[in-house]
Parts: C-alpha cells; structure tokens; sequence
C-alpha cells in the first residue's frame, strides 16, 4: 500500500466551548480518496482543518507522512509534503491576480505547470490577468478549486489536497471537471480528503467517512477518465515575505495607515517652527525618531487585509507562514527620519537614517506578531491591540539615549 | 449573605476605615520632606491599592498557567477574577499616584521612571485582557489568547515590584521593610498595614464574587445551548 500522507491519531479538537473531535483517527495513504459524510456541524470542516494543521489539538497529534505537524503540548513542525487546500472560504486577497495567484499555489512545490488547459476547462482563460476582486463568485470559487488542485499536479511528489465544500457555487459541468481531475491525482498517488454533500463528488470517492460516527465505508469510484499529465517545470518558491512586499506595492495598504501616521507627527513637528536649537541632543533625537515610531506603531496593515476570505489561513496551510511586509518598513522608517532630519534642519547623519529604518522595522513587525496573536478569535478586529503599544516606547526610548 | 459578600462587605468597611483614619488621624508629615504634605495621605490608599493589584495579577498569572496547562474550569474562573482585579485596583493604584505625583512633583507622570511606566503597562495589560476578553465569545480560543497574554504579563510584576530597589529615579523607594532602619512612623505604619490588610480583604472578595458570577455565567450558557438544541 501506498505511505500514509495523512495521519490523525486520537485527535481532539475543541472550537468555542464546544468538543468537536473526540478520538478521532484516521489515516488516508497516496492514490486515495477520502470523502468525509456527515451532518452540518458534525465536524467536518473541523476535521480537514486540523488536517492542514490550522487547528491546534488538545489531544493526539497530525503526521503528515512521518513528521508530527502539530501535538497536544503545541509543537508545531513544517510539513514535509505538498499540501494543497481549499477551503470553505476562497483563501485570496482581491488585489491578487487570477493567474498569479495559482501560480503562487504551486510555487510552494517548487514546480509548476501550466494553467492554461485548466484555465480553459474551467472557462477562465479570457480572465487570467483580471484582478480577483473583479471576478464573479463562482469564478472565485473555480479560482480557488483549481489553487487547491495545481500544487498537486506540480509536486513532484504525493501531495495532500484537503478540499472544504469545493463543489460550493460551482455549476454542473465544473464539478464534472472538479471529479475527472480528482480521479487523475489519485491515479498519481495523491491523497485527497474532501468535504462534501454533493453526491456527484461522492461517487469519486475510495473511502467514506462519517465524521459524527466515526465509520469507514469503502467504495469503487468511477475509472478516471484520460488526463494527460502536464509537465511540470522548476520555479521559485514564493515566500510570504515576497508575496507580502507584493500586495504592499500593489495596494498601497502601508500608506494609509503607517505612512499617514509618520506624515502627521512630521507635519505637527514642522508646525511647530524652529524649536530644535532650544533642545537637548535626547530631545533632538526623540523628535527625530518620532514619525518613524508613529509609522511603526501602526502595526502590519496586512494582518487585517489577510482576513479576507480566509486568505490568511490559506497561506498558514500551504506554507506554514503568513505573509508580512518584509523589507518595507526598514525602507518607510529610513525615509521619514530622512525626512524629518531634513525638515528639522538638523545635520543628516547616516547612522541616525539607518537607526529610524530599524526602529520602525522593529515597532512595525512587533505590533504585527501582536495583531497576529489575536488571529484564533471568533472577533480578532474587537480586540484593542493598541493598548500594548506602549511597551514599545522602551526602545524608542533606549535608541534616543543612545544615539544623542 | 455570602461568604463572598461578606468579606468584600468587610474589605469596603476596612477601606473607609483607612479613608477616615488618613484624612483624620494619621499623622502629618514634615514640609522639609514634602511639597505637598495634605497630598502625601493618598500615601494610605495608593500603596494597599498597588499590593492588592500585585495579589491580583499574581492570581491572574495562576489562572491563567492553570487554564493552559490543566484546562482547568476554577483556574479559568481565577483568570477573569484576577484580571478584573488587577484592573480595578491597578487602575486605583495608577489614578491615584498621579493625582498625588501633580501635587508633590508638579507632574502627574515621569516617562523616565521605571516603577511608574512598568506599573502602568501592567494596568495597560489589564484593561487589554479584560476587554479583549468581553469582545468575543467564551470558548477555547478567547481562553488560550488571553490566558497566554495573562502569563507573559506578570513577566512585569518583579520589574515593577524591584524597580525602586535599583532605580530610584522619581517614585520613591521602598518605605517599610527596607531592613536599613529608615522605616516610617508608627502611627503611620498603623494606618498602612489597615489599609494593607483591607485592600487584600477586599481583593480577595472581588475575586471570590466574580468567581462565583462567572460560574454562574457559565452555568447560564449551558442552559441556554441546551435550550438550542446544542452540545
């Protein structure tokens, strides 16, 4: 038989205050397809979310082919699979462009192939380069099956594809196509666990399993129809930093936010005329360093912007990391402080730009993990993660002193 | 009446108490040592209210270790209970140093001084946890966040507890149990342990009532899921 991809041993889950998982266990190996049966709210997106690693675990533990992903004391590993995802929500940001999105899915693998028969199957190819935020829901939905489905025919080895619901919004020739092309990975030795209530789907299934009782079922799917296997060719993996730094360039996200609040405490110190030469070196240099401080304070914009259709989530599932915005603050700190040397009239000294570029690298990326925190509540944005900012003004406090 | 009733009953009587003997028997202090000597009777509430805080988030940080590692109910209760009281009397303790700090340094906060700025950001914590955890519905998730942030807080109470040990830059330092003999007057020590013994009354009450109200809340839930349909 072929190795299990997929391990779950005596897991169980809790969601609010709720057991949702008791003692489940399951195991899926290559050339499978498991369906997953059961009520709403049995558990079944519970489970697959676990699977891809999302979920923390009170008891038991996820291997994905040997490694343990994830255990009860909260260890966390990176899979050593492909492990591609579809969840209930589409996984994408607005700003990300149709073709570069699947493209970055199967980055992830190291290979990739080419979209265009997949494209044209599912009637998208004359809206490869359209913005997401541009297509229909449906055509969300095929964007986001077919991000869950390419990074498996790219791998160069057995993938994991954990599938929620992906027959939602999808019409019936799709699904048609969503069954062949599940039935060509599974003929390559992938495993697929998929949710559905779509009996269209079910019939493609190896094995079914009822979440709420815990009881297999195996069957004979439907032979897989002729898919010719595309060729894969080698390509950079896309780190969340990259993607990060991306969306940051293309939305301009830092500006409304992080930019402002530098230009505001800029333009207040302008306001105030020349002060500077009635000051003290510390105080010289706390005046310096401000907006770069005030631009960091602001957090990662990013975080919130993540929380679109679960974009976040898709990204800690396929490459175990969100995305951030990498470099960008060094370059809006260094800027600013640049800046306000400048407008302060004070002498522009390259160790003070490089110690505003840092600054506002440090704040930024602080007040970033602290959003990131929250990321597991049911009202992540109800939650006042300014109140711990203050704490960041000890830094602040230390480069002043340091540097006057 | 309950046992908890009864002992915050008892606290709030032992706080006005300390209230009447500050403003009216406590002795006064010397205007060679203060800039304010009328201000320094805040002395007789801030400090009590400071240790009660202490004993407040020091059951925070059991709580919420409790919850993490035990997924223990009553910890989770000793969580909300110490956070709520680490907010009250952390916010007491803050509020009424600056009223006392705008009299006797003519500035309500020094930036530059550790104590103040350490305790503040554990009031700042406080009111984080607290109202973080009000904003979403109960469940493992709410729990684990705050609880962790309940856990990596208290990382600030020894800062705080020894910041006047080592830099004494505005608050004072320690003015009982300094082992060095400079202790402060009997009297006034009189009136600062029953306001000391009062305020742990009165903490150790809170935090007996609103255990007691979040079980109860709980208990409300539970009857409401069933009610539902639910688990």
């Amino acid at each position: 038989m072929a190795k299990a991809l997929l391990n779950l041993v005596d897991v169980q889950v809790r969601r609010g205050m709720n057991t949702v998982l008791d003692g489940c266990s399951m195991v899926v190996h290559g050339g499978q397809t498991v369906v997953l049966t059961g009520s709403n709210g049995a558990g079944k997106s519970t489970l697959l979310e676990t699977a891809a690693g999302l979920l923390p675990v009170e008891r038991g533990h996820v291997q994905h082919g040997e490694i343990v992903i994830i255990d009860a004391e909260g260890r966390r590993r990176a899979s050593p699979s492909t492990v591609a995802v579809v969840l209930q929500r589409n996984g994408m940001l607005g700003s990300e462009i149709l073709s570069e999105h699947l493209q970055t899915a199967m980055s992830m693998t190291g290979q990739s192939v080419s979209i265009d028969p997949f494209l044209e199957a599912f009637k998208l190819t004359h809206r490869a380069n359209d913005l997401v935020a541009h297509l229909s829901q449906g055509q969300n939905r095929k964007v986001a099956v077919l991000a869950g489905l390419l990074p498996a025919f790219a791998s160069p080895s057995p993938a994991l594809v954990i599938m929620d619901e992906p027959d939602a919004g999808l019409d019936d020739e799709s699904i048609k196509t969503l069954g062949r092309w599940m039935d060509a990975l599974r003929s390559a030795g992938h495993a697929l666990v998929v949710a559905t209530h779509d009996e269209r789907i079910m019939r493609h299934a190896t094995h079914l399993y009822d979440v709420g009782g815990g009881e297999w079922q195996t069957q004979s799917p439907a032979d897989a129809g002729a898919v010719k296997p595309p060729k894969p060719r080698t390509v950079k993996p896309l780190s969340p930093a990259a993607f990060g730094i991306r969306m940051h360039l293309r939305t301009m996200m830092w500006l409304n936010a992080n930019a402002m609040a530098g230009l505001l405490t800029l333009g207040i110190l302008l306001s105030l005329g020349d002060f500077t030469s009635d000051l003290t070196p510390t105080q010289r240099m706390g005046f310096i360093l401000a907006p770069a401080l005030a631009t960091g304070l602001c957090g990662e914009p990013l975080v919130a912007a993540l929380r679109e259709e679960r974009a976040g989530a898709w990204w800690r599932a396929v490459s175990g990391k969100e995305p951030h915005a990498g470099w960008i603050p060094l370059a809006i700190g260094a800027a600013f402080t640049f800046l306000t040397t400048n407008g302060l009239q004070d002498a522009r000294e390259i160790h003070v730009v490089g110690a505003g570029a840092v600054l506002c690298f440090l704040v930024w990326h602080s007040v970033g993990w602290t959003q990131r925190s929250t990321q597991r509540l049911a009202r992540p944005h109800a939650v006042f993660v300014g109140l711990l900012t203050p704490v960041l003004i000890l830094p602040y406090l230390i480069l002043v002193d340091f540097l006057a | 009446m309950r046992l908890s009733e009864v002992v915050l009953f008892a606290g709030f009587t032992g706080i006005g108490a300390t209230l009447l003997l500050a403003l009216l028997w406590a002795p006064s202090v010397s205007i060679n040592a203060f800039e304010s000597p009328a201000a320094q009777r805040i002395f007789y509430w801030h400090v009590p209210a400071a240790w009660a805080a202490f004993i407040a988030f020091g059951a925070l940080f059991v709580g919420s270790a409790g919850w993490l590692f035990k997924r223990s109910e009553w910890m989770w209760r000793l969580h909300v209970a110490g956070s709520e009281a680490g907010l009250a009397t952390g916010l007491m303790a803050v509020w009424s140093g600056c009223v006392w700090g705008a009299a006797e340094w003519g500035t309500p906060w020094d930036w530059t001084d550790v104590r103040l700025n350490s305790f503040g950001l554990l009031t700042l914590v406080a009111i984080y946890v607290v109202l973080g955890r009000n904003s979403q519905p109960d469940g493992v998730e709410t729990r684990d966040t705050f609880a962790a942030f309940g856990l990596y807080g208290f990382a600030l109470v020894p800062v705080t507890y020894i910041a006047t040990r080592i830099w004494t830059i505005r608050h004072p330092g320690p003015v009982v149990a300094t082992g060095d003999g400079n202790s402060i007057n009997s009297d006034m020590g009189l009136v600062l342990l029953i306001g000391a013994v009062s305020f742990t009354v009165f903490i150790v009450g809170h935090m007996m009532a609103s255990m007691r109200l979040t079980a109860l809340e709980q208990r409300l839930e539970r009857m409401q899921q069933t009610m539902d349909g639910g688990v």
